[in-house]
């Protein structure tokens, strides 16, 4: 026990204390300088995300070019797209790729999340971590290899029509899409039904096996109603992230003409000579109407069912069931869906790489080659559109994650009287797809006054911000619940020492925030090491990042050089989340 | 080292008011507790003095520089009062040394490495963690983090010391000790001082004077021994201490006195009264159970003591004496007693002076009432 010390004699107090006055800070117009960095975190938000927003909007209802002089004012661009465009049946394409992708991968990640969670199947662990592999991986990668292994020419579909004759499937369809999509997306829904499933209250089922309910009746009874928020939210997540993905849809529905959303942008403003603005804005408006309803939805959803859980109270260590045979059924099922979806499509990318020809007729490993590789550090152009890569990665997460504390420490941790709307500003890109933040920061570029856009448009800087503003809310969803976690008692603590707000936020949260910090950096690189569909408007020819290169190669046919480009940005993800890790680990340890 | 003074302090959050125009002046080098059932508003009023909320209006005001003024739209923020302040959780900030921690509010005066180092080890010593100097505050016991936070809130020799339940996570027996050493540090130091506590007996033990909250309103400001023995309102002697009520009605008042009817018995009873009291109105009277007496029946009491008849419930023996619970109408009255072995019909003797006389307490808020139904 410790003891209390006895206190000096009393004569002491007589000595008068020399005074240590409180420090005097200094006011700028009136306004002390934590006011000026929450004005200043504020205007540069809304200018980012503003500035894809307005001009597109403004171009939506103007009868010409934004930047040519005498524009009018005409609603003819949204009845246009209606009409001429046949943006009717593209709508009608979205939704239902939308809803098949949606169901997809419930499909998949609700089954998997109940069997890896909460049954005694071997190699959980192992399945839960190889749950996080799409991750890494863009869809477009992802894609690729699908078609390398799966499409109409790929290795594996050349040797199914070899043994029957004929080819049971199809990839290039709106069903085709929706699978692979739900590949990518089933990681996602995966997460959150296993995070309720993990934080679910074991005695509801104990008591259920207490009276004798079998362990699928249990599953009924029990476990599938408690899914129900997880699933209804990430239902929407998956509805409003097929909405606006480009990947897939492009390069499976471009040969068959298939056309959703993001590849009508992609078609309407890129490949054609003589782009229609008007309609260009007018689709990007409605779909980002689209976007943003079904993001309000998501937060709404997201608010009640944090509700759902926090009544639960503490979490015991849920008990496994035991689903006797049918665990070999589940452990089939999962791994078909690791390897058959990811795992083959990306080695038969990788391979693909490194032969000349890849076709099961014959033997891959007779063709070995570098050439693919070569080709691709011949050209300064892709050498050029990897460095890219990698500074806009490394700049980005960087300038990105420095935004997103700040955003955070402001948003939580000031009496800033708008810091509610940083924190809307900060996640609102995530209704932002990533084609209309392109399209709308290109314009914004093209319509600043005195030229200024100049100094940016077609410039690294361009790509940066699109992308930054793309990966800005990821980053402040994970360095929020690090501020949450730091007891306001430390940020008064300073107030009252003497410290202002900034020196508070400098000296305290800021040390206290470094881990969160990396973390965030971390992810930021690996979201803008994916990211490349704001850069298809953005990019210039001196600016194309490996996504973009990528993509020219394809419509190329140089599909040898794709499969070495995305094996290249895999490498890169993975040598550098290696270092990321064993560096922040070295750091736990010391 | 000069007067707080706080005017008219009013705090709203959103349509709740949680403090309501609440006033008071403590004086330089005086020991001054917030005492209050949870939630009365004691670490709100606490936060307005460092800055760390803004009142919604009133003044506070440390000798002649005012902190806050709604009347002249004046807000000092809390790193330019110099206060001292001790958190419940202590806040130490994890990443710093005991040393870097002190350091810091130096740091932020700008004052000189050396005179630092003197003052660091000052303070550290004060609280008797000098050797500790380069410990990481997790690596310190819940009683030494507390000294460090102390010795962190006088290293910078602050104008007012504000403690808000700095001794409420430590265990029983070490927060007697520290609770002394506490007070004993504050007399030597001679620095003012606004403790926070929900403890009445932290409260009593420690203050010079003691102000008791409810529901954001301040009911009594007072010295312990005037707070103990004149509780100003029903609701400060339901919370300090123990007390038995029973309400009755002036039938008849004259000058200093009352007679009053007890709703319980019928009973009529004499008491001395300071204010007006008119005839009809709705009293409670309370009682302390340490203040009163049990006689048999026949024996003899003071003239102008009261004389309740009632019987006797139960019976225990708590080592220093015996509490009785009695049945008094349909009313339990609680009585200590030296004697034991008394049993069955008994009277209740209240010497004159140890009766007070309330408004019939309706304002009582609901744990109040709570503690007055069961008063022990
Ligand atoms: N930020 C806030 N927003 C809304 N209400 C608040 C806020 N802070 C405090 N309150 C309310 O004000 C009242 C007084 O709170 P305060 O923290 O001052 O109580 P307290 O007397 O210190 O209680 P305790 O002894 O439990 O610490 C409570 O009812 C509390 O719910
Ligand atoms: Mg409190």
């Amino acid at each position: 026990m410790t003891t209390i010390p006895e206190t000096r004699p009393a004569a002491q107090a007589t000595v008068p204390r020399p005074e240590y006055p409180a420090p005097k800070y200094r006011r700028i117009l009136g306004a002390d300088r934590s006011q000026l960095l929450f004005w200043a975190t504020i205007i540069i938000l809304a200018l980012l995300v503003l500035a894809p927003v307005v001009p597109t909007l403004y171009q939506s209802v103007l009868d010409r070019p934004l930047y040519e002089e005498g524009g009018l004012f005409t609603t003819e661009n949204f009845t246009r797209l209606f009409t001429e465009a046949n943006f009717g049946s593209v709508a009608l394409n979205t939704i239902l790729f939308a809803v098949m992708t949606t169901v997809m991968t419930l499909l998949i990640a609700v089954p998997m999340a109940i069997v890896v969670i909460r049954t005694n199947i071997p190699g959980r662990k192992f399945f839960g971590a190889a749950m996080q592999w799409p991750f890494f991986i863009s869809s477009l990668i992802l894609g690729f290899g699908w078609i390398t292994m799966y499409g109409p020419a790929g290795f594996a579909s050349v040797e199914v029509r070899r043994v029957l004759g004929f080819l049971p499937w199809d990839l290039y369809t709106l069903p085709g899409m929706a699978l692979t999509e739900a590949v990518a997306l089933a990681p996602i829904a995966y997460l959150f039904c296993a995070n309720a499933l993990r934080n679910s209250d074991a005695s509801l089922e104990g008591a259920a096996q207490t009276v004798g309910a079998g362990p699928f009746r249990i599953l009924w009874s029990v476990i599938i109603p408690m899914l129900r928020p997880p699933i209804v939210y990430s239902s929407v997540l998956v509805f409003s992230m097929s909405i606006e993905t480009l990947s897939i849809p492009l390069l499976y529905g471009q040969p068959v003409d298939i056309t959703v959303f993001a590849t009508f942008l992609y078609k309407n403003g890129l490949q054609s000579v003589d782009p229609d603005y008007g309609i260009l804005g007018a689709a990007s408006v409605i779909i980002l109407l689209v976007t943003v309803l079904l993001v309000a939805v998501q937060a709404k959803l997201l608010k009640d069912a944090r509700r759902f859980v926090s009544v639960r109270g503490k979490a015991t260590r849920p008990r496994l069931l035991d689903l006797g045979w049918i665990k070999w059924l589940a452990v089939a099922f999962i791994t078909i869906y690791v390897v058959i979806g990811a795992l083959i499509p990306i080695l038969g990318l990788v391979m693909r790489s490194f032969t000349k020809i890849f076709t099961p007729l014959q033997n891959p490993l007779l063709s070995l080659t570098m050439g693919n590789y070569q080709r691709i550090f011949e050209f300064p152009a892709y050498v050029g559109s990897i460095r890219n890569s990698l500074i806009v990665a490394g700049v980005g997460a960087v300038l990105v994650s420095v935004l997103a504390v700040v955003a955070v420490v402001v948003s939580k941790r000031s009496t800033f009287r708008y810091r509610k709307v940083i924190e809307y500003l900060a996640l609102a890109p995530q209704a932002m797809p990533g084609l209309i933040i392109g399209i709308g920061l290109f314009w914004a570029f093209a319509f600043l006054p005195f030229n200024m856009g100049s100094l940016l448009q077609g410039t690294i800087w361009a790509i940066i911000i699109g992308f930054g503003l793309r990966a800005l809310p990821s980053a402040f969803g994970s360095i929020s619940p690090a501020v949450m976690q730091i007891g306001e008692e430390l940020d008064n603590a300073a107030r009252v020492n003497g410290a202002d707000w900034l020196k508070m936020f400098l000296r305290i949260l800021v040390k206290l925030l470094t881990p969160a910090f990396v973390a965030a950096m971390v992810l930021t690189f690996v979201v803008m090491m994916k990211e490349y569909s704001p850069a298809i408007f953005l990019g210039s020819a001196d600016t194309a990042v490996i996504g973009t290169t990528m993509l020219e190669l394809w419509v190329q046919g140089n599909t040898g050089s794709v499969a070495a480009l995305a094996t290249i940005q895999i490498v890169i993800t993975a040598v550098f989340v290696g270092i990321a890790g064993l560096l922040t680990k070295g750091k736990k340890d010391a | 080292m000069p007067d707080v003074a706080v005017k008219n302090l009013r705090k709203d959050f959103g349509g709740l008011t949680v403090l309501h125009e609440v006033s008071f002046t403590i004086k330089d080098g005086e020991f001054f507790t917030l005492l209050g059932p949870s939630g009365c508003g004691k670490s709100t009023t606490l936060s307005c003095l460092a800055g760390l909320e803004q009142p919604t209006s009133g003044s506070i005001a440390v000798g002649d520089t005012v902190l806050v003024d709604d009347s002249s739209n004046k807000f000092v923020p809390p790193e330019e009062r110099n206060l001292g302040m001790v958190f419940q959780s202590y806040a130490l900030w994890p990443h710093m040394t005991l040393a870097e921690n002190l350091a810091m509010p130096l740091n932020i005066r700008k004052v000189s490495k050396a005179e630092q180092k003197t003052l660091i080890h000052d303070a550290l010593d004060k609280v008797g963690l000098a050797h500790l100097a380069h410990r990481y505050p997790h690596q310190l016991s819940g009683g030494q983090q507390q000294r460090v936070a102390l010795a962190r809130a006088l290293v910078y020799s602050p104008k007012v010391l504000l403690l808000d339940e700095p001794l409420s996570n430590l265990d029983a027996k070490l927060r007697e000790q520290a609770r002394v050493w506490l007070k004993r540090l504050q007399s030597e130091l001679g620095i003012t001082t606004v403790y926070v506590t929900h403890d009445q007996e932290e409260a009593l033990a420690m203050s010079d004077r003691i102000a008791v909250m409810s529901n954001g309103h301040m009911l009594q400001v007072a010295p312990p021994h005037e707070i103990y023995e004149r509780p100003a309102t029903a609701e400060v002697a339901a919370f300090i201490g123990r007390s038995n009520f029973i309400d009755g009605t002036v039938v008849s008042a004259l000058g200093g006195a009352a007679t009053v009817r007890l709703e319980e018995s019928g009973e009529t009873i004499n008491v001395a009264v300071s204010d007006d009291a008119a005839t009809g109105d709705l009293v409670t009277v309370a009682f302390r159970p340490e203040k009163v007496f049990l006689t048999n029946r026949g024996a003899e009491v003071p003239a102008d003591a009261i004389v309740l008849n009632a019987d006797i419930m139960t019976t225990s023996y708590v080592g220093s004496r015996y509490e009785y619970d009695l049945k008094y109408g349909s009313k339990t009255l609680l009585v200590d007693s030296t004697t034991g072995g008394l049993t069955g019909a008994v009277r209740l003797v209240v010497p004159a002076e140890a009766v007070r006389l309330y408004p019939r307490a309706d304002v009582v808020s609901k744990d109040v009432a709570e503690l007055m139904a069961v008063t022990h």
